[in-house]
């Protein structure tokens, strides 16, 4: 008898959300949202939910002994985060950062981590139904990406957060 | 629901200091101290422990502790002797006690027999001392039939065990008046002492009576307003108070007076209660009302209100045996009341969740960051205009200091609470191997961080059952070497300066160097033509996978654990050195941070980052161009200083970045790691010293190696903390400068 009135509830709660049907309450099982940010001119991104913080590069600590992907750490509110040069990562050489470069605070697993990139764009709303596999051919590639998203006939590539992060010491 | 957990979590946290302090007082028991508080104390213990366990169900438990507590009872007023045995016995149970909360807790089923056996000696012990003083006092035995007869149930039996103890306990011990007679040399008076508040502190321990002795006051004429012409004398009234104990009150003022103390004879004595001789509760209630005549009404202070403050609650409580099993509940709960007396009021805590305080150090550890910032941001010119605003930041970097300090101490816990586990250790290993061992403990107050103590067990387990496993010798090879059967462990723990010293010893056979050194060319840990010194021999044992167990045995040598320790200890900021005497013993000393919130350090700079190399490790600092160096066929430097040579470590080069700097501008930082060994690190500029506080690197990347840590500079940014140690004893290729 509860159980059913608790049911009817949510059913109206359900109603009312969709009344506001301002596109955000679509956001369901089948929709995903993206950060989009850009390195050189391709466009990546990372799940909303990820995300912590985004805040613009001021510097940070180099750390001995690591891949040069590994820009050092910073300190964000009393934590030390580690920052991982995106485009370093792809093998594509160190950013030369400034200030208008951004560093994306997200979680990881029970970690935090900052990834620096050329500047955020977008947030992106996509289906899940439009991610393709990312084609064989170079293990870099089929590493780093979860997949790939068409949004607005642009390629969007889905980082693998848990692969940038994965064999940061160069003897991992 | 919810209710009832958070009860019982109070329970389980109650039984773990119970048992503590359990094994704490048997301790002092089995070492020969058969006061009769502690035996109370005890008793108390397993009382409350009992209590609480009948009230959540735990009947297994609450038979096991109801047992033991009869025994203990039995011991208290006198019908069953503390004997060794008992002792043992006794020991063991709050062992197995342990193991029923334990049950309780997890929902672990034990085994029906388990403490069976140590059940049926409580019973046996008991009902063998009945049966003697059966044949004089034949109520008596119907007294204890009823106690063991009765299927448990916790109200009615509780009142039985606690009655003839509650009135008997205390005049076992009896009043005892002591005269005190106390003259005061002038120079207690210069030195600013005054006998008012010894008198006070002696009123603590009883009743007392001062009297003012005024024969040696000379008339007018003669008086010296400085003179000292009054001594006293007090009787004191006291079932408490020992010669020690009186003594220790005139401490202070030791040779500044004369004093002598002397006992009278027993004060009160003889109620009905006595070893030999049960009463009927009747009797009991009835001496306790009569005594209650006497109590002075408004002194709850006073001697005679505390000692016979069970009995009152009791009379008040439980007019009637009969009636007396309605409200057993509320009666032991007055009689622990009132003999828990003694414990000093002025002692009041509260119980935080760690998850609060540690919020709170995190939050001080920002506030130290900015206040230094502030700090660093005020140039000459701000000095000179705002000098109001200067003083602030003055007075702000002082309270932000005091509140960090008081905020450790919070944390700071005595290492008591992992000392506490080890005596179980130790008996159970001596069981184990059929060894005699004993473990002794000292400046177990010592206080460390909260967070240092937590890294503590595993290692100090680990290093105590060495010990007792490799160190101490069986009992036949002991004797046969002329040494003690029974073989010592000595743990103890004290502070050396920003340190905290904790060293583990034992008079057993020491380590076995050739064995040692053998296994090591083994196993290649060592090379075949390398020689080393004793002491670089004994440290050996802490290298990974080392185990000199000529079997392996069921306890320790697995060859895991030593190198455990050294690990633990490392994280920590701590280090570890090992030293033995063949044939008498080894020693193991830990030296640990009093705290890893807060480090000292010298803030230095290479490539044009921050590092910070602990203070603690620094030895001194060197200009370049001012260092004798010398070169090796490796292309690697040594520093010559003072006919040392010292391995050196070029930090740039070492963590791979380009230095810009001009050799001879730049600086070495002379180290000392463990075992007195030393390295020399070349950074290219000393910015100063500063407090910092230490952060993880591997809460949100992982451990980098010849990095202990990060830590955030007054300016937000992130300075890298230097491992020494680990610089030391990494490879030496690596370290090629």
């Amino acid at each position: 008898m509860r159980a059913a009135q608790r049911g009817f509830r949510d059913m109206e709660a359900l109603e009312i959300r969709d009344e506001y049907g301002d596109g955000t309450a679509g956001v369901s099982q089948n929709t995903l949202q993206l950060i989009a940010f850009s390195i050189d001119e391709q466009i990546y991104g990372v799940e909303i939910t990820t995300v912590r913080e985004i805040r613009a590069w001021n510097g940070a600590t180099p750390l001995p002994n690591t891949r040069e992907y590994v820009r050092g750490v910073i300190n964000l509110r009393g934590t030390i985060v580690p920052i991982f040069d995106l485009r370093a990562r792809f093998g594509d050489g160190q950013t030369q950062p400034t200030k208008n470069h951004v560093v994306v605070v997200m979680s990881v697993g029970d970690k935090w981590i900052g990834i620096l990139v050329d500047a955020v764009s977008d947030i992106l709303t996509v289906s899940r139904d439009d991610i393709h596999n990312v084609p064989e051919g170079n293990s870099i590639d089929t590493e780093l990406l979860n997949g790939i998203v068409t949004h607005e006939s642009r390629m969007v590539g889905l980082i693998d957060l848990h692969a940038v992060v994965a064999g940061a010491k160069p003897d991992a | 629901m919810s209710d009832l957990d958070e009860f019982k979590a109070t329970y389980f946290d109650e039984c773990s200091e119970l048992l503590l302090e359990l094994e704490e007082q048997f301790m002092a028991i089995q070492d020969g101290d058969r006061d009769a508080d502690r035996l109370n104390a005890v008793f108390r213990a397993i009382h409350s422990i009992k209590g609480g366990g009948g009230a959540f169900g735990f009947d297994a438990l609450v038979r096991f502790a109801h047992s033991f507590e009869t025994l203990l009872d039995y011991v208290r007023d006198g019908r069953v002797e503390l004997t060794e045995e008992v002792v043992v016995l006794c020991i063991r149970s709050v062992d197995l006690v342990a193991d029923f909360v334990n049950a309780a807790r997890t929902g672990e089923v034990l085994p029906a027999e388990y403490g069976a056996t140590e059940k049926a000696s409580f019973d046996a012990l008991a009902r063998g001392e009945a049966a003697e003083t059966g044949g004089d006092a034949p109520g008596a035995t119907d007294d204890l039939d009823e106690e063991f007869d009765i299927d448990f149930t916790p109200v009615s039996v509780d009142l039985d065990t606690d009655t003839p103890l509650s009135a008997a306990a205390p005049s076992a011990g009896g009043a005892t008046r002591w005269l005190i007679d106390f003259a005061p040399y002038p120079t207690l008076y210069e030195r600013a002492n005054d006998p008012l508040l010894l008198f006070r502190e002696l009123a603590l321990l009883g009743r007392t009576t001062v009297t003012a002795k005024l024969e040696a006051l000379p008339d007018l004429a003669g008086f010296d307003p400085f003179g000292v012409y009054c001594s006293w004398s007090i009787e004191l009234a006291s079932d408490k108070a020992s010669e020690d104990a009186i003594r220790e009150v005139f401490e202070f003022v030791d040779g500044d007076c004369a004093i002598a103390v002397t006992r009278l004879e027993a004060l009160v004595e003889d109620e009905p209660a006595s070893g030999d001789d049960l009463p009927s509760f009747a009797e009991l209630a009835e001496a306790a009302k009569a005594e209650r005549k006497f109590v002075p009404t408004g002194e709850p202070d006073a001697e005679p209100a505390v000692r016979i403050a069970p009995a009152i609650s009791l009379a008040a409580s439980a007019p009637a045996p009969g009636a007396a099993a309605e409200s057993a509940g509320a009666a032991p709960r007055d009689a622990e009341d009132g003999t828990g007396a003694g414990k000093v009021p002025g002692m009041q805590s509260i119980r935080v969740d760690l998850d609060k305080v540690d919020r709170v150090v995190n939050m001080v550890g920002e506030l130290v960051i900015t206040q230094s910032m502030l700090t660093q941001q005020m140039d000459d010119a701000i000095r000179d205009r705002y000098q109001e605003l200067v003083r602030g930041i003055e007075v702000l970097a002082q309270t932000t200091r005091g509140l960090q300090d008081a905020v450790m101490a919070i944390r700071a816990q005595p290492v008591k609470s992992v000392f506490s586990r080890l005596p179980r250790l130790v008996r159970e290993l001596a069981g184990k191997t059929g060894k005699k061992i004993r473990l002794e403990t000292i400046g177990e107050n010592t206080e460390i961080d909260k967070t240092v103590i937590e890294q503590l067990s595993d290692p100090l387990t680990h290093m105590v059952r060495n010990s007792a496993d490799h160190g101490i010798e069986t009992s036949e090879e002991r004797l046969a070497r002329g040494k003690p059967e029974t073989g010592t462990i000595r743990l103890s723990a004290e502070q050396a300066g920003g340190n905290i010293l904790i060293v583990v010893e034992d008079d057993g056979q020491g380590i076995d160097r050739d064995r040692v050194l053998d296994l090591a060319r083994e196993r290649g840990v060592v090379g075949p033509d390398q020689q080393l010194t004793d002491e670089q021999i004994d440290n050996l044992i802490f290298a990974p996978g080392f185990s000199t167990a000529s079997e392996v045995s069921d306890i320790s040598g697995r060859g895991v654990g030593m190198d455990v320790v050294l690990s633990n200890i490392k994280k920590i900021g701590g280090s570890v050195h090992v030293r033995s005497w063949t044939g008498k013993g080894t020693r193991m000393t830990l030296r640990l941070p009093l705290t890893l919130a807060v480090l000292d350090v010298m803030l230095v700079r290479v490539a044009g980052s921050p590092y910070v190399v602990p203070l603690s490790s620094i030895v001194e600092t060197i200009q370049n161009s001012r260092a004798d160096f010398g070169h090796m066929p490796s292309g690697g430097k040594v520093l010559q200083v003072r006919g040392e040579y010292v391995q050196v470590v070029d930090l740039a080069r070492r963590f791979e970045l380009g230095s810009e700097q001009d050799d001879a501008d730049r600086f070495v930082v002379l180290c000392e790691a463990e075992g007195n060994s030393k390295i020399a690190l070349v950074v290219d500029d000393i910015i100063g010293q500063q407090q910092v506080v230490i952060k993880s690197l591997e809460e949100n990347f992982e451990r980098i190696d010849g990095i202990a840590g990060g830590t955030i500079l007054g300016d937000g940014n992130v300075a890298l903390i230097v491992d020494v140690q680990s610089l030391k004893t990494s490879n030496a290729h690596q370290n090629a400068a």
